[in-house]
């Protein structure tokens, strides 16, 4: 009986222990991503960027003296695995969650950062992400009403489409921004012939492209993910659809080229500008760190967008002095000039929203490069 | 019409997918009375075997030779696999009860699918173009090479697996052992090697339909062997577990009845529609469309 009273209490004294020096030691950075499953080349981008943020604070003495510890969990893209991320986290005592990167999760994680006083920031475009109005919620990316004003009015004013299909997948996020497209194209007087919904993940896409086909539109807008995106405009040229296809934002990525095929040339892509064109300093010398650390290129311009999140709530903890979450968002909402960023300045308005924002539609070249084809 | 017509294609396509993986379930259950719950992640597997002989053996030489080199090795290691996994897997439970056998077949599915995480990673991987992008325009109605690949191979390899069955001695004892493994024994079959057997069809069967599910969609994720394994494992049910053209016929049915929910209602409806069907024919024929009507003994 001694002996197992003993025992307990020195467990609870390692225990206590390990904990306390954790709490002393370090910031706790959260990372939520898609590690694992279709988007884990975003997910997986996401962590290496934060790991090396992270390695090169901490070697430069960390955030007012004290080292980051990066830890992460992979909520696979889905809203479930994303509840449990978000409950983790806040029992392992993080101070912010980078991440993730679809709005699902990010929405689905969303109250229990709000009820822990979490900060979350994320590449979630949903506009339904900051209409909650926790103030622990910070976006670094530009909301999908901004993307489907602008993807409209291409659309109708200047390529002057005549029958136009809107696609998405059952997302937040992508029904999201093919609703508010719809709605841009019906608002400048353009013409929706067909508003339909794929599967994502279900890899065929040809019973609904076939409905499609018969509309006989001019173009196809495709609000979803690289990796159905791909695979729907290889599936439309196979069915000799000759309209044009233009994706959304998360169709950005290599993965959607080499989805595509030799049927990738000709696709345009709506998003803002790419890793490799951005033209501030910070941004070049964070992508050839990037590069040299893990030799590859960025997967897309949204790793970087979270890492600049990041960023904007460790640059207001250092000016504060002080590691309380709710001081750094105010900070962060009363900005005067924007940080500068990887991605562009870093502004927030007050309900967690980024400022500013401008995008580029791209078309896919033969040998798989963008070219600029127009600039907002 | 032209819109009914190309669906009919698309269906037939996806159909014969589906059609051989589930001649790997009904195949097992036939003879062994158990769901192969790793059938899926085997077929997933194959995709990424197939993919790294290409990759790694072929130096990525792209021609019809290529191909059938990648079929045959592909189909001959996942052979190997399922004969690996009949012995680790099943093997040892083969008198326990029948539901330790299916919390096996549950497991060796995860150890299969987390094994195709560790060696090749979670991220999607991308098939070549193996096959060139040729499309034929009939009218309205587009047919591409591949899918006309896709349907003579799976019908060549079920008319054969047909006559396989019905027409050789090897055949008769397969349908021996399903009928009856004690008498069988009795009669001189080997049913150990009879089961090692069909663990080497329904394996290459499966290799062949993830080297299709590779080459016609090309993205394939360490995940993918869930959602084709649960289709499959519908179409053999459909046509009748245990029952071989009963696999074949469910399996065109379900690629059938998803295209045309998928394009005259919704696809948002395809997969409760799917399930409903199911359902249905299970009411009307607990025993599927072409399974016997086998009176319960009590």
């Amino acid at each position: 009986m001694n002996r197992t009273f003993r025992n307990m209490l020195l467990t609870l004294c390692t225990i206590s222990l390990m904990a306390g020096l954790s709490w002393a030691d370090t910031l706790k950075v959260g990372v939520q991503a898609p590690i694992t499953g279709s988007y884990a080349n975003e997910g997986q981008g996401i962590e290496n960027g934060v790991r090396l943020l992270a390695s090169q604070i901490n070697a430069a003495g960390g955030v007012l003296g004290k080292q980051i510890e990066v830890i992460p969990c992979d909520d696979q893209g889905t809203a479930m695995a994303a509840a449990i991320c978000a409950k983790d986290l806040v029992n392992k005592g993080v101070s912010m969650v980078i991440g993730s990167y679809t709005s699902t999760c990010a929405q689905a994680a969303q109250k229990t950062y709000f009820n822990a006083g979490v900060i979350q920031t994320s590449d979630g475009t949903a506009d339904s992400l900051t209409e909650n109005g926790y103030w622990t919620f910070l976006r670094n990316s530009f909301p999908n009403s901004a993307e489907g004003e602008f993807a409209a009015n291409y659309m109708v004013n200047v390529k002057k489409y005549k029958r136009i299909v809107v696609l998405s997948d059952f997302s937040t996020y992508a029904d999201g921004l093919g609703n508010a497209t719809e709605a841009a194209i019906k608002k400048l007087g353009g013409n929706v012939v067909s508003r339909d919904k794929i599967k994502a993940d279900s890899q065929n896409f040809t019973p609904v492209l076939t409905n499609v086909k018969s509309k006989n539109p001019d173009v196809i807008f495709f609000a979803g993910y690289y990796s159905d995106g791909g695979q729907l405009r290889a599936q439309q040229m196979a069915l000799g659809i000759k309209a044009d296809f233009i994706g959304g934002d998360a169709n950005d990525n290599p993965d959607f080229i080499k989805l595509a095929g030799s049927a990738a040339e000709g696709a345009f892509i709506i998003n803002v500008p790419s890793p490799d064109v951005l033209p501030y300093p910070i941004a070049k010398s964070f992508i050839a760190d990037y590069q040299k650390t893990y030799g590859e290129m960025p997967p897309s311009i949204w790793g970087l967008m979270n890492i600049d999140g990041m960023r904007a709530i460790i640059h207001a903890m250092e000016q504060n002095k002080s590691f309380d979450t709710k001081k750094a968002v105010d900070y962060l909402h009363n900005l005067q000039t924007p940080i500068d960023g990887i991605t562009g300045p870093i502004a927030f308005a007050k309900d967690g929203n980024r400022k500013g924002g401008a995008y580029v539609v791209k078309k896919i070249q033969a040998d798989g490069t963008y070219f600029n084809e127009y600039v907002q | 019409m032209d819109i009914f017509l190309q669906q009919l294609a698309n269906g037939l396509t996806i159909g014969s997918m589906f059609a051989l993986v589930a001649l790997g379930y009904t195949m097992v259950y036939g003879v062994m009375k158990l769901i192969n719950f790793a059938h899926g992640d085997m077929v997933a597997a194959s995709a990424f075997v197939g993919l790294t002989i290409y990759t790694q053996i072929m130096g990525q030489a792209a021609s019809l030779a290529a191909v059938i080199v990648i079929f045959l090795l592909t189909a001959a290691v996942m052979a190997c696999i399922g004969i690996i996994l009949e012995r680790v897997a099943y093997r040892p439970l083969r008198e326990a009860p029948r539901l330790s056998a299916v919390v096996s077949a549950l497991g060796a599915s995860l150890v299969i699918q987390n094994g195709i995480m560790l060696i090749w990673g979670p991220r999607m991987k991308i098939f070549p173009e193996l096959v060139p992008q040729v499309y034929w325009d009939f009218g309205g109605v587009v047919i591409s090479l591949i899918q006309v690949i896709i349907l003579a191979l799976s019908l060549f390899l079920m008319v054969s697996l047909y006559l396989f069955v019905e027409k050789t001695r090897m055949g008769a004892a397969i349908r021996a052992s399903s009928i009856d493994q004690d008498a069988a024994r009795l009669m001189g079959i080997n049913v150990n090697s009879i089961i090692m057997i069909i663990f080497i069809i329904g394996s290459s069967l499966g290799a062949v339909g993830g080297l299709f599910i590779g080459l016609y969609y090309r993205g394939i994720t360490f995940n993918m062997g869930w959602q084709y394994g649960l289709y499959a494992f519908i179409a053999a049910i459909i046509g009748g577990i245990g029952n071989i053209p009963g696999a074949m016929l469910g399996g065109m049915l379900l690629g059938l009845f998803n295209a045309f929910i998928a394009g005259y209602i919704s696809s948002t409806w395809a997969d409760a529609f799917t399930f409903i069907l199911l359902i249905l024919i299970l009411i009307v024929r607990p025993t599927g469309l072409l399974g016997e009507r086998v009176a319960e003994k009590v």
